[in-house]
């Protein structure tokens, strides 16, 4: 697995400068640590040493530390002085990675949600919009803990633990030889446990889920079983499949931890290892007391960022999970948006639909299906039909926000007569594209949906309430051409006659109305009514 | 996708919610010994980081004293004793307290289901599928967690921090305060700093939440609409407004989390530093040895790892505490709405014991005699800010059927849960012999099979069972037969035994249907409702619906259909449309 999205770094300007300015506090961090440790070495010597310290006992390192740091009187202020700069480093980096996460989330939800929206009708209706709601609304929140628990501590095992072990290499080759070969022996370890048990655990994770998903299945069923009496019987069940879920999860778990305890056991014994070996080299001269103590110091420094990533090993598993998510999203190809040919100007003619087809999604059916319609200026169309027959996509693509998978909508400017010679079509949509300027032809649609946004304005009203807004506004947008979406659902009869009074009116002042309605008034109130069907696509006809 | 359901993640730690989470934990009957136990492994793996420090110091500071190598050999023994120790107890503490835990939610579940099933019908017939999985799913693992997470560290952050100052009391009493302050700083301030980070994150984080899953909701879903209207600047603007304010949450908690980063590395910085300079002066003075001395320079440095588990166990705590929260609610009424009322009413169903479980449906289900007549008086049902429905009246007698027609969202659903007296109605009322049906009818003198009934993972035969627990596989057979699935069953691996569901053998739309269909046939209810039985089904199945229905008036049935399609009701004697 990759510890970091490239995407992140290449695309997500915060994600990259955090990363490099982490890697900077990481060096400050491994400087500190050095400088602590080499100070309380410096001052713990001479009150241990039998003899009074003659040489410098941390060689080339004593550069860092002057020797005059053996006094408390001035190693003690130093020693201050080192912790308040740790203390500041590491409330800068929580801070720069809190201020980082909320960054990245940020830039990422705007950018997809934006992307999203541009992604027409069908596929945010694919249940893709779904997923994206969640995903912006809480599988971005992952990348939080990645950001603040994990990139540092990555940050630390690629800085300070290579720096400290030059760095005791410097004080004592021994001792950084011990620390070298078992450093590599974690992962290696941690592979080969995992290797080993990996059949062991995959079965028991299977039977795990297994159980646990029906677990949640019976207990979904409770509505069911509450309508059928049943509900008391499988709360016996519902214990015994617990019982075997917990008993598949341990023995997961007992071999899931244990890479951990080869993690920890092999960093501690290391640690216990150097410090058992300098002892019996101390005794014998081997190495002096000032170096001794500064590398029994270093010694777990080295490990700790390595077990921390191993520590936060989900937090970055799930942020990771959580980017992908995101960039899968970012990445899925924008659909053409209209053609160059500038819009018609709707009110100049009539909206001729000829033989248009929609393919479904799924790409089994056609609703609506070889549709033919012809609707003028100063009509009201009704489109009626059953239930997924087709009426709202055929709206749809009237609006130009999906184009027609078969067939043909032009603008027919001249004399509505359907037998006049010179009829000029202008074509707006056809063959799975839309030809115009989509903001053009979108400019001149009063398009009402079955379920009207407005904005926050609209989030108090009722469904009824917002249907009647959103009316308002397609009535009194002075557009040529009115698309309406089951318009008196929602209403009680007297505003229902209202809505097809005003329809009514519209197109006497010239407006083109269609609307798609199940409503036996709003059809009798129309001047041609279209029944649209669905069909499923044969391959003969494909 | 509910917007609240969203929210509901990072909802507010209310007062009631502690309390909550005490009475989770108290439902999971987990007892204090294997918490005490975990506890002790937990203070044995992180102790032996302490021990190891502390020993090696004093290894080390011996060894310069140049002793013969046989004064070092027990320490060095004890140093790669607890080399080894940590590991190995480490592992242990997590088995024993993960253990504990799931032993925990084993109790909790069965408890939560119990009280999900012993809860009002209407309560529980509500409930939405996704809110039931997300509750007794990740919320339980989530009061679990509170074991593992909270409880077990907090334990062995205090006692490993108690270990470690007495160690250093016993050889510079001074030093061990000192050690003491700066641990009890680290521990109570970045638990309070912690705390006021959750406090933050549920006001304005779960507010600022909120306000970015609506925006985005409305920026996406109705993004056609802001095209024609061209308000897609405008709308994507309010999603970035949300977004900043969601930053700006974000941002207020990061202060206090900072705090407690910095807290906790300036209190070990203090103790460290009063370590080293009590241990050199009092070396120097000849008040301790040198190799004691080093120890009490030295522990600070390992001490701190256990109360550095804080802020993550409170943090754990919050989120336990709003998953308790929740869980509540899943099972007590929803508090000011006409729906409030229909828990208690649930009592006289609760007289099966549940622990009898396996034999109690069998008894349950064959206690009615026939009924007279369903009488519907004017019934309406709403819900909170819902039109109510057109008042329906109609008097059904045995052997009749009758059709309730609607077009989709009129309210048919909810007038059925209303018929099956798990809800009380608007206005109007529902009488079976005359008195009104209540929830101890739902389910017994009443089966309702609702649109998204569901189908469990478990054979095409225990399916069925669901209706009744003795339905024997030839009268699954022959109702499986009624309803046309009889050509489908013989093509299945296992026959009647073939797993169906997520995990089996998937079924159609259309098979899924006619199950039901016979699902409902084998319930010995006298009255039947069944909600868009025609939805997925192609001509034939409308023909096993015709014949299905026909065979329950036969059997002296009173049957309630729900739908929106207009046709295949020709067989329904009496017929009521809800748009008037």
């Amino acid at each position: 697995m990759k510890p970091i999205d490239p995407r992140l770094v290449v695309r997500i300007g915060p994600a990259r400068r955090y990363i490099l300015v982490t890697a900077g506090l990481g060096l400050l961090t491994a400087l500190l640590v050095a400088v602590q440790a080499l100070l309380i070495a410096r001052m713990l010597a001479p009150v241990l040493a039998p003899t009074p310290l003659t040489g410098d006992g941390l060689g080339w390192l004593g550069t860092l530390v002057p020797t005059s740091a053996r006094e408390l009187s001035s190693g003690l202020p130093l020693l201050a002085g080192v912790i308040a700069l740790r203390t500041l480093t590491s409330w800068l980096q929580e801070r720069l990675a809190h201020r980082a996460g909320a960054q990245v989330i940020s830039e990422l939800r705007s950018q997809v949600v934006a992307h999203a929206a541009a992604m027409g009708p069908r596929w945010i209706a694919s249940g893709r919009g779904a997923d994206v709601v969640t995903v912006v609304s809480r599988g971005l929140d992952d990348l939080l803990p990645y950001f603040v628990r994990y990139l540092p501590q990555l940050a630390l095992a690629s800085t300070l633990t290579p720096i400290l072990i030059v760095l005791v290499l410097g004080l004592d080759w021994l001792s950084a030889l011990i620390v070298t070969l078992t450093l590599p022996l974690v992962p290696i370890f941690m592979i080969l446990v995992g290797l080993v048990t990996r059949e062991r655990s995959e079965k028991h994770l299977k039977a795990m889920q297994t159980l646990g998903a029906r677990t949640l299945d019976l207990i979904a069923g409770v509505p069911t079983l509450k309508a059928l009496g049943r509900e008391r019987g499988p709360a016996a069940r519902v214990r015994e499949l617990g019982e075997a879920h917990r008993k598949a999860t341990m023995g997961s778990l007992r071999v899931a931890f244990l890479s951990g305890m080869v993690l920890e056991l092999l960093t501690t014994l290391a640690v216990a290892i150097v410090a058992v070996t300098m002892g019996f080299r101390l005794v014998e001269g081997g190495i002096g007391i000032e170096t001794a103590l500064a590398v029994l110091i270093l010694a777990p420094e080295v490990y700790l960022p390595v077990r921390n990533v191993g520590t936060h090993f989900h937090a970055s598993a799930d942020g990771l999970a959580a980017a992908d998510a995101a960039f899968e999203i970012l990445d899925e190809p924008l659909p053409a948006m209209g053609g160059d040919a500038p819009a018609p100007d709707a009110a100049r003619g009539a909206i001729v639909v000829t033989g248009v087809g929609i393919a479904t999604p799924d790409g089994v059916r056609e609703a609506p299906s070889g549709a033919d319609v012809r609707c003028s200026p100063g009509t009201l169309t009704a489109i009626v039909g059953a239930n997924g027959s087709g009426k709202s996509t055929l709206l749809l693509a009237l609006a130009g926000l999906l184009p027609p998978t078969a067939g043909r909508i032009s603008l027919e400017t001249g004399s509505a007569a359907d037998d006049a010679p010179e009829r000029d079509a202008e074509v707006v949509a056809q063959d799975g594209a839309l030809l115009v300027d989509a903001d053009g032809w979108a400019k001149q649609i009063a398009w009402v949906p079955q379920r009207p946004d407005l904005g926050p304005a609209g989030r108090t009203l009722s469904l009824g309430q917002r249907q009647r807004v959103a009316l308002d506004r397609a009535f009194e947008s002075g557009r040529p051409v009115l698309l309406l979406d089951e318009p008196t659902a929602h209403l009680d009869p007297d505003s229902r006659d209202q809505i097809v009074e005003r329809m009514r009116a519209l197109a006497a002042s010239g407006a083109t109305v269609v609307v798609a309605t199940h409503e036996p008034d709003v059809v009798h109130a129309a001047d041609e009514v279209l029944t649209v069907e669905s069909r499923e696509i044969t391959e003969v006809s494909a | 996708m509910s917007v609240t359901a969203e929210t509901t993640r990072r909802e507010a730690p209310t007062p009631g919610a502690s309390a909550a989470l005490r009475d989770a934990l108290r439902s999971t009957g987990i007892r204090t010994w294997p918490v005490i136990r975990a506890v002790l492994a937990g203070t044995m793996a992180l102790g032996s980081a302490v021990g190891l420090s502390a020993v090696a110091a004093w290894l080390i500071a011996k060894a310069a004293e140049m002793p013969s190598p046989a004064d070092l050999a027990l320490a060095a023994v004890i140093v790669r004793f607890f080399g080894i120790s940590r590991g190995l107890f480490r592992y242990l503490e997590r088995l024993a307290s993960h253990d504990t835990a799931l032993r925990g939610m084993v109790e909790l579940r069965e408890r939560t289901y119990e009280r999900l099933a012993a809860a009002g019908a209407g309560r529980v017939l509500t409930l939405s599928r996704g809110d039931i999985v997300a509750r007794i799913g990740t919320d339980l693992d989530s009061v679990g967690d509170a074991v593992v997470r909270a409880i077990v560290p907090t334990g062995v952050a205090v006692t490993v921090s108690l270990i470690s100052v007495g160690i250093v009391t016993a050889i510079i009493p001074v030093a061990g305060l000192v050690l003491a302050g700066c641990l009890a700083l680290a521990g109570f301030g970045t638990a309070a700093l912690t705390a006021r980070q959750a406090r933050i994150a549920a006001e304005a984080g779960v507010k600022a939440h909120a306000e970015v899953a609506a925006t985005s909701l409305a920026a996406i879903e109705s993004a056609s609409e802001h095209r024609i209207w061209g308000t897609t600047s405008e709308s994507l603007a309010r999603v970035e407004h949300a977004n900043r304010d969601a930053e700006a949450a974000l941002e207020a908690e990061a202060r206090p989390a900072s705090a407690a980063a910095a807290l906790l590395t300036v209190s070990q910085g203090l103790a460290i530093i009063g370590g080293v300079w009590l241990a050199v002066v009092a070396i120097d003075s000849g008040q301790v040895s040198g190799p004691w001395g080093t120890v009490v320079a030295l522990l600070p440095l390992a001490a701190f790892e256990a109360v550095g588990a804080v802020p993550a166990a409170v943090q754990q705590l919050y989120r336990s505490r709003a998953a308790a929260r929740r869980i509540q609610e899943l099972t007590t009424p929803l508090a000011g709405t006409a729906f409030a009322a229909t828990t208690g009413a649930s009592k006289p169903a609760d007289n099966t014991p549940a622990d009898d479980a396996d034999a109690a449906p069998h008894v349950e289900n064959r206690t009615d005699p026939r009924v007279g007549t369903l009488t519907l008086d004017r019934l309406s049902v709403a819900w909170p800010g819902m039109t109510p429905t057109r008042p329906i009246s109609a008097e059904l007698h045995p052997g009749e059927t009758l059709a309730i027609v609607g077009p989709s969202g009129i309210g048919k659903s909810t007038l059925l849960l209303a018929i099956a007296g798990a809800i009380p109605p608007h206005e109007g009322s529902a009488l079976l012999d005359g008195a009104a049906v209540t929830p101890a009818d739902t389910g017994h003198r009443i089966a309702l099979t609702a649109e998204d009934a569901h189908v469990f993972e478990t054979t095409v035969l225990e399916n069925l069972r669901v209706a009744r627990g003795d339905v024997t596989a030839d009268e699954a057979a022959e109702a499986l037969a009624a309803v046309g699935l009889d050509r489908w069953i013989a093509a299945l691996p296992d026959g009647l035994d073939t797993m169906i569901g997520s995990g089996g053998h998937t079924v159609s739309g259309g098979e899924r249907r006619r199950l039901l269909l016979a699902r409902t046939m084998l319930h010995p209810a006298p009255v039947l409702l069944i909600d868009e039985p025609a939805e997925h089904l192609d001509k034939d199945g409308q023909d096993a619906l015709r014949a299905v229905v026909t065979r329950l008036k036969a059997e002296g049935r009173i049957v309630v259909l729900v739908t929106h399609h207009e046709s295949p009701l020709g067989y329904a004697e009496r017929r009521v449309d809800l748009r008037g």
